[in-house]
């Protein structure tokens, strides 16, 4: 194993409040998760025990719904920048975010392949915010209808339960992939230290994020880097 | 084999016998209310008042005036959407075709409350063998105690004029038949309440006039959005959970395998989690 070239020159990637909001935002992810995996199926009930109780499992799961709302107005709050760069980012859709889902799987399966220049967000990260965004939505939506039956006609709360249902199910599913693009697969690692430390290495920023990378040399942000040749 | 109750609202004198020997049998708390503004207790059944005696004052086509009677309780659906969508299978159907809550295994999640189509089921407060109290579904069970020791329900064994009588669904529709013809004499629009869109029910009317005369849905059925919820999100989502995490380890393996030198930068300057890097 080789050291780690602790002296390489770094950017700002993430501030504070978006790191913040990212992790209290997974963390409740994860809290809803098993506090309504019993609901979900029976073969889990032996999680109400460890809850206290049914009734203090869905008071949990309710208290952990409003932690998993409020990154987002903590983010609009203290990083509006960096809110705005995101939501612009991942909105934009360029034929080399779909060259570079075209060449995901390879990269996925083999861990080589050859992909054009990405923005601040390459296209896999900005799929994963637009496919989160929307099971968060359908989340939100149908567990607040489910949280207050009362204040819905019946048949909006019977279409909750199954838009519930999925948007968990997409939602594991996408987190799971999420999760270990960011720290089980050996290619997207050094992306961990960008929501950890707030900053990554200029290599990193040049070969992972090629449009954002020329953008800070244009404005003069960093100073153009020699290609080194591969580490390992 | 399946067991039903017929209920011929056409002969009901509307004298809440069968009310006060649900309450009696099956132990049930008092529930109060104020004066509605009819001879009608309670609004509907619920936790603690497991059928209501329905009073309604109707005007026929010849403007003539009519009470209405009907004893209201569970249906007992074939194809129950309640127990559809118990994530506890607190509810199911016994040998007798009667559906039955669980009290002890319910959660009181409230699922069973939105989705039945009859607007029976709801929680009420259920204290369980160690004094601890909760709100749990509760609803008729047909006295499933008493109907499993070869009684009838303790409605039936009270009605003074037969108009609740319990027997096998066979016989019950058969006997529904008979008395249609009877009824029809009386009232031209009189008909078998069976809803087919619930595979049938338990329970069954002889009504003296359509369904929503007495607020019953002329057709009602398991929610759609309940089958799309059991019978495909939830697969689904647990086959979707699967191949994920296939998908990850299938990953995680193959860059084991073909991808030992890694990726040039990535895998070094990755900051501390570099700790844990495979190479
Ligand atoms: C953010 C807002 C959310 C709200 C307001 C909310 C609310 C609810 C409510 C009210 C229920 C019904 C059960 C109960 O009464 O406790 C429920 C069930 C459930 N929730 Fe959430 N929830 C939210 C987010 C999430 C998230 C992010 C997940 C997944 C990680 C999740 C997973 C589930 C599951 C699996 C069930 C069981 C439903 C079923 O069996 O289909 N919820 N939620
Ligand atoms: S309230 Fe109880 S009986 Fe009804 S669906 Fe939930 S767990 Fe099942």
């Amino acid at each position: 194993m080789k050291k780690q070239n602790s002296n390489e020159s770094t950017v700002k990637r993430f501030s504070k409040a978006f790191i913040i909001s990212h992790w209290v935002n997974a963390f409740a992810f994860f809290a809803l998760y098993i506090t309504a995996l019993p609901l979900y199926t029976d073969f889990f009930n032996w999680l109400y025990p460890v809850f206290g109780g049914p009734e203090m499992a869905r008071l949990l799961h309710r208290i952990f719904a409003v932690l998993f709302i409020v990154p987002l107005f903590l983010l609009i709050i203290f990083d509006f920048a960096g809110f705005k760069n995101w939501a612009k980012n991942i909105l934009k859709w360029e034929k080399k975010d779909f060259q570079f889902l075209m060449a995901f799987p390879k990269e996925f399966f083999l861990g080589k392949s050859k992909v054009p220049k990405q923005d601040f967000f390459n296209a896999g990260e900005k799929l994963n915010s637009l496919l989160t965004i929307m099971c968060t939505l359908m989340l939100i939506g149908s567990g607040f209808v489910m949280w207050f039956p009362g204040a819905f006609a019946s048949g909006v709360v019977q279409w909750a339960y199954p838009i519930h249902n999925i948007g968990f199910g997409l939602a594991l599913a996408v987190v799971v992939g999420h999760i270990f693009l960011s720290i089980g697969h050996p290619n997207s690692k050094a992306s961990m230290r960008g929501m950890t430390k707030g900053d990554v290495p200029i290599s990193y920023a040049k070969e992972h994020h090629g449009v954002w990378y020329d953008e800070m040399v244009k404005k003069g942000e960093i100073k153009e880097e020699k290609d080194k040749s591969k580490g390992a | 084999m399946a067991y039903a109750k017929l209920v011929d609202v056409t002969i009901c004198t509307g004298c809440r016998g069968c009310m006060v020997a649900c309450k009696n049998w099956n132990d049930l708390p008092v529930d109060t209310r104020d004066y509605q503004g009819s001879y009608q207790s309670h609004d509907k059944p619920n936790g603690k008042t497991w059928n209501v005696l329905q009073m309604k004052e109707y005007e026929n086509q010849s403007g003539g005036f009519e009470w209405l009677f009907r004893h209201q309780a569970c249906m007992h659906c074939e194809e129950a959407a309640c127990v559809k969508v118990c994530p506890e299978v607190a509810i199911t159907t016994t040998d007798m075709g009667n559906v039955v809550i669980d009290q002890e295994k319910c959660v009181g999640c409230t699922y069973c409350v939105q989705n039945c189509p009859f607007g029976i089921v709801e929680l009420a407060e259920y204290v369980n063998a160690d004094g601890e109290k909760a709100e749990r579904a509760q609803k008729c069970d047909m006295c499933n105690d008493r109907i499993h020791e070869g009684l009838e329900p303790a409605c039936a064994v009270t009605c003074p004029l037969d108009a609740i009588v319990f027997g096998t669904k066979e016989e019950m529709l058969e006997l529904a038949k008979e008395r249609l013809e009877e009824a029809k004499l009386t009232y031209p629009d009189a008909q078998i309440y069976d809803p087919p869109g619930v595979d049938g029910t338990n329970m069954i009317y002889l009504l003296a006039h359509p369904p929503e005369v007495y607020d019953l849905p002329p057709n009602p059925k398991v929610p759609t959005s309940a089958v799309v919820w059991k019978d495909y999100a939830q697969p689904l989502g647990k086959a979707l959970l699967g191949v994920t995490t296939m998908a990850v380890f299938t990953g995680f393996i193959t860059n084991k395998l073909f991808n030992k030198e890694g990726h040039g930068h990535d895998t070094e300057e990755g900051g501390e989690i570099n700790e844990e890097t495979k190479q």
